[in-house]
């Protein structure tokens, strides 16, 4: 029977809590407990930081040959490419399109923020930065890596911190093209943080290697920001659609700082 | 007088995982020491105490995170019942019921997670993750069972013997 009531109170007390936390009312107390917790928080990560490296090393062995390999056949081809742009390097056709995509963004504005936390759930890939409201973040602003990547999107903001939904989310869903084809689709987040890219037209060419950027196709994102390379590609012929395997650009578990991209707004398409 | 030091020792642990778990993944996924912590808990002590320390430590880690608040002392409430119900059913060892406790409490934890997450529209893929996430998780859970369990055992019997009038079920 006591069992039972306690059940009943802290049941409903959880669920009230729930949704004062949906109208927003608790936000000044979670910013205040966030303003304790995250230097404490940051001195445990440094602690066991080094832990973590360890299992990393142990953990991706196989990961790491893997990727040694791939890099020695990039660095060849990366070679090859270089020795033929040498060659274009005159031609005004890589120079224009390069001047299209930053007059596309001549008035970027970023706000650099710290990585104070990371959400521990296995549902979510969400990460907090030291920056809220109060430094000018907005709800939808863009957030990328210190190398310019993209790594998510600003989905909670407080006065002082933000919460990030990464790309990898599996609520996440970015207009995407291949870079070198044009192809365009939709890259998803999933359970394990992983990047997949859907809706890709069958005749479409997409081979492992090339780079994934946005396309900017409904105004969430800006165009042409990098997120990732092409790892595999899978479809069968009588598919309409192929789907590849990405690989983030931005290193998304190990992030430090990002830069939110504060002159960008996001525009929300409705349906006519 | 005792919560003293069981409070921010369960607001410690909420911290710590919240801190450094996602550094450390196995099977694709994170433990949950503090659910761990808590059942373990209940399963040495008996649930009176841990019927104080859930809700706190549910709010506590949910304030930290991006969670709503009271999602995780939600998903937290089926231990005290897990507990009971291993009360009732008393057994000669009692490591072995608390690693299948764990394992159940730490499913039951992800789905009654799953349900708020789905409910404020922030939901998982629900038909990936059974195999994903639940099962790792449960999995993981249970491995780090051992690695709690026996401090609380150790604890709880030097507290025993400093006071021998105290009476700890389990």
């Amino acid at each position: 029977m006591r069992t039972l009531v306690w059940l009943l109170v802290v049941g409903l007390f959880a669920l009230l809590s729930i949704a004062l936390s949906q109208l927003g009312v608790l936000d000044p107390v979670k910013n205040g407990a966030l303003t304790v917790a995250s230097p404490l928080a940051r001195g445990l990560r440094a602690v066991a930081s080094p832990a973590a490296d360890f299992f990393d090393n142990v953990a991706d062995r196989q990961n790491l040959e893997d990727e040694n390999r791939l890099l020695r056949q990039q660095i060849e081809e990366l070679t090859a490419e270089i020795a033929s742009l040498k060659e274009d390097e005159l031609i005004a056709g890589d120079m224009a399109a390069l001047a299209e995509v930053e007059e596309s963004r001549p008035d970027d504005e970023f706000l650099v923020a710290r990585v104070i936390a990371r959400d521990p759930s296995n549902l979510k890939e969400r990460l907090a930065i030291d920056c809220g409201s109060d430094d000018g973040i907005s709800e939808g602003m863009v957030v990328m890596s210190e190398g310019g990547s993209l790594v998510g999107v600003a989905s909670k903001v407080l006065d002082d911190f933000a919460w990030v939904t990464l790309i990898t989310d599996s609520n996440s869903n970015v207009n995407a093209m291949v870079l070198e084809s044009r192809a365009q689709g939709v890259v998803s987040g999933s359970l394990h943080g992983g990047l997949s890219m859907d809706l890709i037209p069958q005749d479409a060419e997409v081979e492992p290697g090339n780079a994934v950027t946005t396309s900017g196709l409904g105004g969430t994102f800006p165009q042409a920001l990098l997120i990732g390379q092409v790892l595999s590609v899978r479809g069968d012929p009588q598919d309409v659609f192929k789907k590849a395997e990405v690989e983030p650009a931005a290193n998304l578990s190990r992030l430090e700082n990002v830069l939110v991209l504060t002159s960008f707004t996001a525009t929300h398409l409705t349906s006519p | 007088m005792r919560y003293l030091l069981f409070v921010p020792l369960i607001l410690f642990v909420a911290l710590a995982q919240v801190a450094t778990a996602p550094y450390f993944p196995l099977l694709g996924v994170t433990a949950n020491p503090l659910l761990v912590l808590l059942m373990c808990w209940a399963m040495v002590r008996g649930p009176r105490e841990t019927m104080i320390l859930i809700p706190l430590a549910g709010i506590f880690k949910d304030l930290i995170t991006s969670d709503p608040v009271g999602a995780s002392a939600l998903a937290l409430l089926p231990i005290v019942p897990l507990a009971a119900m291993r009360e009732r059913w008393p057994t000669e060892s009692e490591f072995v019921p608390t690693l299948a406790v764990v394992a159940a409490a730490s499913l039951s934890y992800d789905v009654l997670y799953m349900i708020v997450l789905t409910a404020v529209g922030d939901g998982p893929p629900w038909l990936q993750s059974p195999l994903r996430v639940l099962l790792p998780a449960a999995l993981f859970n249970a491995l780090i069972t051992p690695i709690v369990y026996l401090p609380v055992r150790w604890a709880t019997t030097l507290s025993e013997m400093v006071r021998p009038g105290m009476r700890v079920p389990g």
